[in-house]
């Protein structure tokens, strides 16, 4: 999976570049974000590029915050699309993890 | 015993003449008296007699009006009336005759006489009542067919009233599948039994010829309406001559694969169809002279393409040919213009206010012809078999699978006319089949990804309904725990989804090991 990072100060925002986050490529994801994770502790996703998101998307996401806050760090998200957001507010993944309209906004909330 | 015995009404003003033709009848007939015109009409109306016994010199309306009056009304036109009178000339005697009357007695009479014409005209009037309920019986039997009822997104409501005498209006029903059927509806120029018979003898033709025909022709093609049409009419084009009758008939095939009528129309009562996108009702004109018509074109079928919503009304001459009292006839404008107001009402109950309301127009429940009409619905809702096939899909036990099981749901749901499903709802239905494939295949068959999953889609009247089958691991939906909200699980959340995404979820499990989840969408 591609995913296209840039560091602003000591935040990275990750954007992921593919349109379907679900069962099939989650741990996919998974891998792809863990060394990322391992070198920071403020990340961003930028989400516009998902369409499709399922629980599995959603597992990921949340264990990648409490890895993120087990060192102190956290994890923002923003620019997420409609179709994803219905589903974070069916889990209410949006009362634990911060959403923000622009990347910019997200990364001046650390 | 009284009750069997005929009805004779004596009308008369003289109270000589009336106890003298009393002591006649009395001992074989139940006997009912009239002293003037008006009263004749009124016991007329009101009991029916079998017989009228009718003086022609009365104060008042005289006899050749009372029988002008009732020979114009369809409920007593029929009741032989005999003129008992002082006049003998033969101008009288004609006159009589010209208004109706079946036979002519004079003054002073023979009681054997009159007890003999009685017998006679009750006999003769009887023999009529036979043909006629023979003939009835003919077509009841013979010519009014039944609608299939298991047509695919069609209702169909059929209305028969059968007048006194019976003509050759008939109707027919052949179903070709489940979702293509054939109509006809016919009328045999000519009244009584032998219309009755031909137009039986006409129905059992196009049997015949449609049955020659599919064996015939290649089996997924049914043949067309012109070809059945152009066969019957060349078999049967010498009997017609013969009896120098001729046929109108349409025949109709309703395609709700591809909601398509054809149709061939010979001449017959317009068709009309009621377009409920614009709201309004138009006029089927065919191009084909009728049946037993020598000099014949090939015959030629007009496609008219229809809609959920819309139906068409068939219908014989008897029904815009009913007339009121005054003579009028209720005509096709009027038929037109009840069915374009009363175009939401369902065909079953429609069928029942055309009834009335040409009952009403006439006033009178009886009719000169035969009247028939057919209503063919096309239900509002289209359904799944007629224009998104049942949908089916079979996948792999592999994860890789589930972009297949979306764009499979997305495709189904968008393509269903009529049926408001905006994005985010679809977006929702592609999320609970995601999961509920996701559990399957994680779940179901442990590591085998050469197992098979079949996901079917169907739509029924107000409801989407997707079905999940696989043949792996029962699942029981209570044994998993509820989900977390706080962020301290990652997993879990798959059940409450689905929950939350479409109306409804039932998890089973039947006898073969099969396990079944089946989801339902409502409108």
């Amino acid at each position: 999976m591609k995913l296209s990072t840039d560091k602003i100060g000591d935040v990275i925002v990750v954007t992921v570049l593919t349109k379907i986050l679900d069962a099939s490529n989650a741990e996919e994801f998974k891998i792809a974000t863990a060394p990322i994770l391992e070198k920071n502790n403020k990340v961003v996703f930028e989400m516009s590029q998902i369409k499709f998101m399922d629980s599995s998307g959603c597992g990921t996401l949340l264990s990648f915050l409490r890895q993120l806050k087990s060192s102190n760090g956290n994890l923002k998200l923003c620019r997420v699309q409609e179709e994803v957001r219905m589903l974070f507010e069916l889990v209410r993944i949006d009362r634990i993890i911060e959403i923000f309209d622009t990347k910019e906004e997200a990364v001046k909330s650390f | 015993m009284e009750k069997n015995k005929p009805l004779v009404l004596i009308v008369d003003d003289n109270s000589t003449n009336i106890d003298l033709l009393v002591n006649t009848l009395k001992n074989d007939y139940r006997l009912g008296v009239a002293k003037n015109g008006q009263k004749a009409l009124d016991y007329t109306e009101k009991h029916l007699p079998d017989l009228i016994l009718l003086d022609i010199m009365m104060p008042g309306m005289n006899g050749y009006e009372v029988c002008g009056k009732l020979k114009t009304a369809t409920r007593t036109k029929d009741i032989p009336v005999i003129f008992i009178t002082a006049m003998t000339e033969t101008a009288h005697k004609t006159r009589a005759f010209e208004a109706g009357a079946l036979d002519y007695i004079t003054k002073p009479f023979h009681t054997a006489e009159v007890k003999a014409r009685v017998r006679t005209h009750l006999l003769l009037k009887k023999a009529r009542e036979h043909e006629i309920y023979i003939a009835s019986k003919i077509q009841r039997t013979l010519l009014l067919g039944q609608p299939p009822r298991d047509i695919n997104g069609i209702q169909i409501a059929q209305l028969t009233i059968p007048s006194q005498k019976v003509d050759g209006d008939f109707i027919d029903f052949f179903k070709l599948n489940n979702q293509c059927f054939d109509l006809v509806v016919g009328d045999v120029m000519g009244k009584g039994i032998p219309a009755a018979l031909l137009g039986a003898a006409i129905k059992s033709h196009f049997l015949r010829v449609l049955n020659e025909l599919i064996r015939l022709t290649d089996k997924k093609e049914f043949p067309d309406p012109e070809k059945i049409i152009s066969s019957v009419h060349s078999s049967m084009i010498d009997q017609l001559e013969d009896l120098e009758t001729f046929v109108t008939l349409c025949y109709a095939r309703f395609d709700m694969a591809k909601y398509l009528l054809s149709f061939v129309d010979c001449g017959h009562m317009r068709t009309i169809h009621f377009n409920a996108d614009s709201n309004k009702c138009s006029l089927l004109r065919g191009m084909n002279m009728p049946l037993g018509f020598p000099e014949q074109e090939p015959f030629k079928q007009t496609l008219v393409s229809f809609k959920p919503g819309d139906f068409f009304v068939f219908y014989s001459d008897g029904l815009t040919e009913a007339k009121n009292q005054d003579g009028v006839l209720y005509g096709e404008k009027r038929l037109v213009d009840f069915v374009q107001k009363n175009a939401i009402i369902e065909p079953k109950e429609l069928i029942k206010m055309v009834r009335k309301t040409v009952v009403a127009f006439s006033q009178s429940d009886i009719f000169d012809d035969d009247l028939t009409c057919v209503l063919v619905g096309i239900d509002k809702k289209s359904n799944s078999q007629a224009l998104t096939d049942k949908a089916k899909l079979e996948i792999k036990n592999d994860l890789k699978e589930l972009a297949r099981v979306r764009a499979f749901v997305r495709n189904f749901c968008e393509n269903i006319p009529d049926f408001p499903l905006n994005n985010n709802r679809i977006s929702l239905i592609e999320l609970a089949v995601t999961e509920v494939t996701a559990n399957i295949i994680k779940h179901a068959y442990g590591k085998h990804t050469d197992k098979q999953i079949q996901i079917n889609a169907l739509l029924l009247d107000d409801k989407i309904v997707l079905q999940f089958y696989d043949w792996g691991k029962a699942f029981d939906p209570k044994s998993v725990p509820l989900p977390v909200f706080d962020g301290s699980k990652s997993g879990g959340f798959g059940l409450h989804i689905i929950s939350h995404t479409v109306d409804e979820v039932v998890y089973s499990r039947d006898e073969k090991g099969r396990n079944h989840v089946c989801l339902t969408i409502y409108k």
